[in-house]
């Protein structure tokens, strides 16, 4: 990239405060993930502060992860890749301001709302209304400028990461006023049928559609080689979009609800290797030929790892849904190890990547640190691979012990202490890699411009040198 | 049509949005019309009174549903495990949830299901447990509640209240042998 003195992130406002507000809400709320992990081990710690409770970091821990940092540094890298495919600017960036502060004040909000004992009762829609009602305010703002964006765009033809970010801007918008709205409308089976509609709707057609199309830009333009097959883009697209809604129910395969419902969310969830296989095969044939350069560039590390990691979830994701698998790994740890290599393995990693790729190119400064970035990668891929394989094992293990009814409950809970004790030290070492990636962009946004004889830094520093 | 999307952002918003529509209402709205059991409160459900509503906003305040599920499953062990006195636990249905809003059949079990516990234990056994769960179970690694004991152990007694109900739509214990 080069580097222009002359210009400064005061050009993309609204990509560079969502992206450093993002990355704050990562370290803040990945800390409360921490806290609760500890309490596994020693549920004492902290035992007598009520607003400390494990029950009411939770919500939020996972909302502040999933809201806080993956969907507003999704918000932020969309800003920044959509004027960029459409040939134009940002429709408004006073817009753009106007919704990450508002994004900013929500979570702000939810970090008092929960441990002060606000939560409104369904996983994942458990912010109090008055402050789901302002994300759904972001969410039209957002939408806006998005389709102004595209809808004035330069060129004509609409890359497939555009169909992705704007299937995602669509069906965002239905699955968080069904889940955080409608649900509450209705009680019992009905209400938990709606509620992990959304629960499962919120990954597949909120998440996955936002960090796949922007891996769909991230890596042909850092692996500098065209796309594999645009065909295959398109048939994944449809299909993702045609399937994934209709699995909710798998999350009560076995449960007090109607087998042809089960068997439906199966059905689709085994159709759903269709989708996530064209992705796979798209992302590994479009860097292939390229490897040299994953070896080096810590944003192709974490593009990739990425991608193999979703292939793993959304593996595990099928098979889960069948009636005898459920049996053994439902309600287990193993399922907690699933969540975390899909949004921290998957999701996160291509978010990382595009703030790593994105960041430099909006302040218009070199990266602060690529050794840094290379650091920040290993510790979160290694500590990610013991914190996910840790709680399958035990998950699993667990799993079967609950099938033997003769063994007490309290030996089941015992068993998971070693494997509670490799998460926390697992969780310890991902989140010195979150750590080093904050401060990362902090020092690349606050950086003084540099000197034109430091400019021709180059990125990615060649092998041996 | 397609073809036609990759370049006409109104096509595009109509086919994404209906992709939407037909998979979602099929799977909420269809069986909410024609599954029966899914409104029916099962026969002398009673509606919850107000102390048990009070405790069941600190079962949900609290996050207890977190760890504890409400879901006797369609599976064996599920049913011995979560029986009482040699009595195997009854399968949940869907006319027992009826009157929860928000339900809380939870998704993960830190702790043991709590769909039946309704009469296992009686009310100085959870005085016991919530204060110090280790007091009780060894091992255990649930959280300590010593708040619900302030203001002359109202929020416990709430929260107890609501506890004892969990699973009593079915009488299926012996001589209605539950603990008060």
């Amino acid at each position: 990239m080069t580097v222009d003195v002359k210009r400064t992130w005061r050009e993309e406002p609204s990509a560079a405060l969502f992206i450093l507000s993002a990355s704050f809400f990562f370290i803040v709320t990945t800390l409360v993930g921490l806290t609760n992990a500890t309490k596994f081990v020693l549920p004492e710690f902290m035992g007598n502060i009520p607003w400390l409770e494990w029950g009411r970091l939770r919500p939020l821990h996972t909302n502040g992860v999933l809201f806080g940092w993956l969907l507003a540094v999704d918000m932020g890298l969309i800003f920044f890749v959509v004027p960029r495919l459409c040939g134009n600017k940002l429709w408004s960036e006073k817009l753009g301001i106007l919704t990450v502060v508002l994004f900013d004040l929500v979570i702000l909000g939810a970090v008092f709302a929960f441990p002060l004992g606000g939560n409104a009762g369904m996983e994942y829609a458990e912010l109090p209304q008055y402050l789901a009602a302002v994300v759904v305010v972001v969410w039209v703002l957002f939408g806006l400028n998005v389709f102004a964006t595209v809808l004035t765009r330069k060129h004509e033809k609409i890359y497939v990461s555009l169909w992705y970010i704007m299937g995602g801007v669509i069906w965002t918008a239905f699955v968080y006023i069904t889940g955080n709205f409608v649900a509450h409308f209705a009680s019992g089976i009905n209400q938990a049928n709606l509620n992990w509609f959304y629960v499962h709707n919120a990954v597949g057609l909120i998440f996955t559609p936002l960090g796949i199309g922007l891996a769909y830009y991230f890596i042909p333009k850092q692996s500098q080689s065209p796309l594999f097959s645009h065909k295959l883009s398109m048939v994944g697209f449809w299909s993702i979009a045609f399937i994934y809604v209709w699995t909710g129910a798998h999350h009560m395969i076995n449960g007090p609800i109607s087998q042809w419902l089960q068997t439906v969310s199966i059905l689709f969830s085994v159709m759903l290797i269709i989708p996530v296989w064209t992705v796979i095969v798209n992302f590994f044939a479009t860097v292939s030929g390229k490897w040299d350069r994953v070896r080096q560039d810590p944003v192709l590390k974490f593009l990739m790892a990425g991608t193999t990691f979703y292939t793993l979830t959304c593996f595990q994701g099928p098979m889960h849904s069948l009636r005898t698998v459920s049996a053994i790994v439902s309600k287990t740890d193993w399922i907690v190890g699933h969540a975390h290599m899909a949004v921290l393995g998957a999701f996160s990693f291509f978010a990382i990547a595009g703030v790593l790729h994105g960041l430099p190119r909006i302040v218009h400064k070199p990266l602060y640190s690529v050794r840094l970035a290379n650091t920040s990668f290993w510790l979160l891929f290694t500590g990610g691979l013991v914190f996910f394989a840790g709680l399958w094992i035990g998950g699993f293990m667990q799993g079967l012990q609950w099938n033997d009814w003769t063994i007490p409950w309290i030996d089941t809970v015992k068993f998971m202490r070693p494997f509670w004790m490799t998460r926390l030290f697992a969780g310890m070492v991902v989140y010195a890699g979150i750590f080093l990636f904050f401060y990362n962009v902090v020092r690349t946004f606050s950086a003084p411009v540099p000197a034109p004889e430091q400019q021709a830094r180059p990125e990615v520093r060649p092998v041996g040198a | 049509m397609f073809r036609t999307s990759e370049k006409n952002t109104g096509i595009f918003f109509i086919l994404a949005t209906a992709f939407f529509l037909v998979g979602g209402l099929l799977t909420t709205l269809l069986p909410a019309v024609i599954e029966k059991s899914w409104s029916t409160p099962t026969e002398g459900q009673q509606p919850y009174t107000e102390q048990q509503l009070r405790g069941k906003a600190i079962y949900q305040r609290e996050g207890c549903w977190y760890c504890h599920t409400q879901q006797v499953r369609t599976l064996l062990p599920d049913t011995k495990r979560f029986g009482w006195r040699g009595v195997d636990a009854p399968i949940s249905t869907p006319e027992e949830y009826v009157r929860d809003n928000p339900h809380m059949l939870g998704t993960r079990r830190i702790g043991p299901d709590l769909a039946r516990v309704g009469g296992k234990y009686d009310t100085s056994w959870h005085r016991t447990h919530f204060k110090n769960p280790r007091d009780l179970v060894k091992g255990s690694m649930m959280a300590p509640f010593p708040w619900l004991f302030q203001n002359d152990e109202q929020e416990f007694k709430d929260l107890v209240s609501y506890v004892q109900t969990l699973g009593r739509n079915v009488n299926w214990r012996p001589k209605d042998d539950y603990e008060r």
